[in-house]
C-alpha cells in the first residue's frame, strides 16, 4: 500500500475515533448521573411555580406520561415566588420559577438546586385600540419606568411619541397593569427598569415583589392568564406577560411592543433575537447557573430573557424519588427541549453548554 | 541477733542500693518527661497555639469582612471607592496569608486539613466571582454583575465561612487541649508520689543504717536526701508558680477572648446576613429569626456572651461594657432594616444597610465589631503575658530535676556501696 494511502486511512481512523470519543463524551456527560431514564421509575411527582412556564410544564407532564405511564406529574401554576417556597419547603418535588434562587434562599436551604430548563423571554403588551395590527409601538426602559411611576400618564405623551415618530398614538390613559402575586415576572420587569433607569434603580429597585408607586388607576393581576385578560379587558392597558403567553395576548388582540437595547435598537421578543441576547451569558455561566441575561450586550438581542429554572432538593427523602426527579428533567432538557414542545410557547432550547451544565445539576440530585 | 544481721545485711544492702537507684532513676525519667512535657505545652501555648488559634478567628474575620465589603461595594455603585476595593484585597491577603500559616502547622488532624483544604480551593473561586460581578458592573451590565456577586455570596457562606469556622473551632480546641496539658495535675501528682515513696524509702535506710552501725550519717544518702528535697521544692514552686500564671492567662485572657470571637463571629454573620437579605430579590428568604437569635445570645442581659466575657475579662471588661452598650442601638438598625425588606422598601434598605450615617446599620455594626475586637485584642494581651510568664516560669526545672535524680543514684549508689564493702 502505498505511503500517501496508508496515511490518509490513518487519519481516517483517527477521525473516525475522535469523533466516536467526542460523542460518547458527550452523551456520557449529558446522561451523568445514575439512571436519567424514565423507564422503571413510577409515582407521582408534583411540580408548582411559574405560570410562565406552565403551558409548556402541562404539555411535557402530559407526554412524559404517555411515554412512561407509570409516572404522573401534576402541575400547578401558582407563581415563582410559590414555587421557591413550596420547593424549600418540601410541599413540591418541583419548583419552578423565572427567577433563579437567591443568596437567602440558598443559604437558608443549603440542598436547593436552580437547574435551567429552557430558555424564555418577557413581551410588553398594550391595548391600544385603533392601532394596526401589523404596527409595534417601541418603548424603552425609561419610558415604562415612567409609565409605572405614574408620571407617563397618556399614550400621547412626548416620550412615547418620540420613540414612535409617524405612529398615531391616541389621546387615551395609559394604565399599567401590574402582577399582585410574587412573581418571576415581575423580577425580570423590574429588573429591565432598573438597568434602563437610575431613578426607577434607586427609588423601587428590583425582586419578585416591589413597592409599586402608587399609580391611578391601580390594576394589578395574578399570573401571565390574569395579565393577558385584564389588560385585554382595559383600554389603554400596558402589561408584562410571560412569552409563552403571547399567542394568547395576541389572539386577545393586544399589541406586542419593540423593546430597546442596550445598544439603542428596538427589537421584538423573536427567536433569532433571544438566542442573540442569551448567547453572550452562555460562556461565563456558573456552575450553579445563576446568571441574570437582562439587557446584554449581543447587538440586536431581546432584552428581557431569562432561563426557566426548576428548583429541587438534592436531598431527597427516597433514592426512588430522586431518580424519577433526575429522569424527568433530563428528558424535560433533552427530549423536552426540542421544537415539538417548544414552538408552540415560543421558548427557546438551552444551548448545549448550558445543558451539560444542567445535567450536572441534575446528577447531584439523590 | 547481731549474727543473723550480720548474716543478712549486705544482701539488705544490695537490695537497698538496686532498689533507691533504680527509683532515682525512675524518677529522674519520669519527672524529666512530664516536666517537659508541661514546659512543651506552656511554650506551645504562648507562642504558636495562641497564633494559631488568632490566625483562625482572624481568617473568619477577614472572609466575612471580604464579603461583606464586596457586596456593599458593589451595592454603592458602578464607581466604587478606592478605600472599598483596598479593603477587599486586604481581607482576602490576610485570610491567604494565614491560612498559609495554618497549613504549615497543620498537624493530623483530618477535620482541621479538610476545611484547610476546602478554604484553600474555595478562596480564588470566590474571588474570581467577585472579580467577574466588578467586572460586569464596569462594563455597564449591574445585573449580571450582581448576579455574580450573589454566587460569590454563596461561595462565602456555603462552602468558606464555614471551612473557616471549622478551623477555629479545631485551632481552639488545640489551644484549649495545650492548656489542660500545661496545667494539667495528674503527672505531676504522680511525680510527686514517687518522690513520697523515695524519700521515706532513703529516711527509713538512713535509720535503719544507724541503728546497724551506729553511724549517725550515711553521706551518700544524705547527699541523695538533699537531692531530693531541692529537686521537689524547685519542681513544686515552678510547677505552682507556671499553674497560676496559666490557669490566669486562661481564665482572664483566653476564655473572654474566645467568649468575646464567638460574639463576634456571631455579630459578622447577622451583618452578612443583613446583606445577603439585601440583595436577595428573589423569593422570600429571611433571617430575621437568625438575626433574633444573635441577639438574644450576645446581650447584654445576664448569661449573654457579652456578660459572660466581662464577668472573666479582667482589665478589658470596660472595653467589653463599651460592646454592650453599643449592641442595642446596632440591634434598633437591623429591626428597621427588617422592617423596610418586609415592606419591599429597597431603596431605604440599601440606604440603612450600607449608608454610612449615624443611626446606618454599617456604622453599628463598625462600632461594635471594633469594640469587641479592641476587647479581644486587650484579652489576648493578658493572655500573652501570663502564658509567657507561666512558660519561662519552668525554666531550667527540666534539668534540674534529672541532675538531682543523678546525684540521688550516685549519693545511694556510693553510701551504701561502702556500707556493703565492710562486710567482704
Amino acid at each position: 500500500m502505498a505511503a500517501g494511502v496508508r496515511v490518509v486511512l490513518l487519519l481516517g481512523v483517527c477521525i473516525a475515533l475522535l469523533g466516536l470519543v467526542t460523542a460518547c463524551g458527550s452523551v456520557q456527560t449529558l446522561s451523568a448521573g445514575p439512571l436519567t431514564s424514565g423507564a422503571g421509575t413510577a409515582g407521582t411527582l408534583t411540580e408548582t411555580g411559574s405560570t410562565l412556564l406552565f403551558p409548556l410544564m402541562r404539555t411535557w407532564a402530559a407526554a412524559y406520561h404517555r411515554q412512561f405511564p407509570t409516572v404522573s406529574i401534576s402541575t400547578a401554576a401558582t407563581g415563582s415566588g410559590a414555587g421557591i417556597a413550596g420547593a424549600s419547603a418540601g410541599t413540591a418535588d418541583i419548583g419552578t420559577s423565572d427567577a433563579f434562587l437567591s443568596s437567602g434562599d440558598l443559604v437558608n436551604n443549603r440542598t436547593l438546586l436552580n437547574i435551567p430548563l429552557v430558555i424564555s423571554a418577557q413581551v410588553v403588551g398594550y391595548n391600544i385600540p385603533g392601532l394596526g395590527a401589523g404596527d409595534h409601538i417601541k418603548l424603552d426602559g425609561g419610558v415604562l419606568a415612567r409609565i409605572y411611576q405614574g408620571t407617563i400618564t397618556r399614550w400621547n405623551d412626548p416620550a412615547i411619541a418620540g420613540l414612535n415618530p409617524g405612529v398615531h398614538l391616541p389621546d387615551l390613559a395609559v394604565v399599567p397593569l401590574r402582577r399582585s402575586d410574587s412573581s418571576g415576572d415581575t423580577f425580570l420587569f423590574s429588573s429591565y427598569l432598573s438597568t434602563q433607569d437610575p431613578a426607577w434603580n434607586a427609588a423601587i429597585g428590583y425582586g419578585t415583589t416591589v413597592a409599586w408607586p402608587p399609580v391611578q388607576p391601580e390594576l394589578a393581576e395574578k399570573g401571565n392568564s390574569g395579565m393577558v385578560s385584564g389588560c385585554e379587558a382595559t383600554p389603554g392597558c400596558v402589561a408584562y406577560v410571560g412569552i409563552s403567553y403571547l399567542s394568547q395576548a395576541l389572539a386577545g388582540g393586544l399589541g406586542e411592543a419593540e423593546l430597546a437595547t442596550a445598544g439603542g435598537q428596538f427589537v421584538l421578543p423573536t427567536a433569532t433575537a433571544i438566542r442573540a441576547a442569551v448567547s453572550s451569558f452562555v460562556s461565563a455561566t456558573p456552575p450553579n447557573e445563576t446568571i441574570s441575561m437582562i439587557d446584554g450586550p449581543a447587538a440586536g438581542g431581546y432584552p428581557i430573557v431569562n432561563y426557566e429554572y426548576a428548583i429541587v432538593s438534592k436531598a431527597q427523602r427516597s433514592s426512588a424519588m430522586a431518580q424519577a426527579i433526575r429522569a424527568f428533567l433530563h428528558w424535560a432538557i433533552t427530549t423536552g427541549n426540542t421544537g415539538s414542545y417548544l414552538d408552540p410557547v415560543r421558548f427557546q432550547p438551552l444551548s448545549a453548554a448550558v445543558a451539560v451544565l444542567a445535567g450536572e445539576q441534575i446528577a447531584r440530585i439523590r | 541477733m547481731k549474727t543473723r544481721l550480720t548474716a543478712n545485711t549486705p544482701r539488705t544492702l544490695q537490695t537497698l542500693m538496686v532498689l533507691l537507684v533504680v527509683l532515682s532513676v525512675a524518677w529522674g525519667a519520669l519527672g524529666g518527661w512530664a516536666i517537659g512535657r508541661h514546659a512543651s505545652a506552656a511554650s506551645g501555648v504562648a507562642g504558636a497555639g495562641e497564633r494559631l488559634n488568632r490566625d483562625a478567628q482572624g481568617i473568619y474575620q477577614s472572609i466575612s469582612d471580604a464579603d461583606v465589603t464586596a457586596t456593599t461595594t458593589f451595592l454603592s455603585g458602578p464607581q466604587p471607592p478606592l478605600a472599598s476595593l483596598q479593603r477587599f484585597q486586604t481581607d482576602v491577603a490576610m485570610a491567604a496569608a494565614g491560612l498559609s500559616r495554618l497549613r504549615e502547622a497543620a498537624g493530623a488532624d483530618q477535620q482541621l486539613v479538610s476545611a484547610l483544604s476546602a478554604l484553600a480551593a474555595g478562596l480564588p473561586v470566590y474571588t474570581g466571582y467577585v472579580a467577574q460581578a466588578q467586572s460586569d458592573s464596569a462594563l455597564g451590565y449591574p445585573l449580571t454583575g450582581g448576579s455574580f456577586m450573589q454566587v460569590a455570596s454563596e461561595e462565602a457562606h456555603l462552602v468558606l465561612l464555614p471551612a473557616a469556622r471549622t478551623i477555629y473551632a479545631r485551632e481552639n480546641a488545640a489551644l484549649a487541649g495545650q492548656i489542660g496539658e500545661a496545667t494539667g495535675l495528674p503527672s505531676m501528682i504522680a511525680i510527686l508520689v514517687l518522690a513520697v515513696i523515695i524519700g521515706i524509702l532513703l529516711l527509713r535506710t538512713q535509720r535503719w543504717l544507724t541503728r546497724v552501725t551506729h553511724r549517725v550519717f550515711n553521706y551518700g544518702l544524705v547527699v541523695g536526701s538533699a537531692a531530693l528535697v531541692v529537686s521537689v521544692v524547685w519542681l513544686a514552686v515552678a510547677f505552682t508558680v507556671a499553674r497560676t500564671d496559666l490557669v490566669r492567662g486562661n481564665d482572664h485572657g483566653s476564655r473572654p477572648a474566645t467568649i468575646l470571637a464567638h460574639a463576634s463571629i456571631d455579630v459578622q454573620q447577622a451583618r452578612g446576613d443583613e446583606i445577603l437579605n439585601l440583595i436577595s430579590r428573589s423569593g422570600d428568604a429571611s433571617f430575621k429569626q437568625n438575626f433574633e437569635s444573635v441577639r438574644d445570645q450576645l446581650g447584654p442581659g445576664p448569661g449573654t456572651l457579652l456578660a459572660s466575657a466581662a464577668a472573666a475579662s479582667g482589665p478589658q471588661a470596660a472595653q467589653v461594657m463599651a460592646a454592650a452598650d453599643d449592641a442595642p442601638g446596632w440591634y434598633a438598625s437591623n429591626e428597621q432594616v427588617y422592617r423596610l425588606d418586609l415592606a419591599s422598601a429597597y431603596a431605604a434598605e440599601t440606604n440603612l444597610v450600607i449608608g454610612s450615617g449615624p443611626g446606618s446599620s454599617a456604622a453599628g455594626f463598625a462600632k461594635l465589631e471594633s469594640d469587641i475586637g479592641r476587647a479581644i485584642s486587650g484579652d489576648l494581651g493578658t493572655f500573652q503575658t501570663d502564658a509567657t510568664a507561666g512558660s519561662d516560669a519552668f525554666g531550667p526545672l527540666e534539668g534540674v530535676v534529672i541532675v538531682t535524680a543523678l546525684l540521688m543514684a550516685l549519693g545511694s549508689a556510693w553510701g551504701l556501696s561502702r556500707r556493703i564493702a565492710e562486710y567482704r
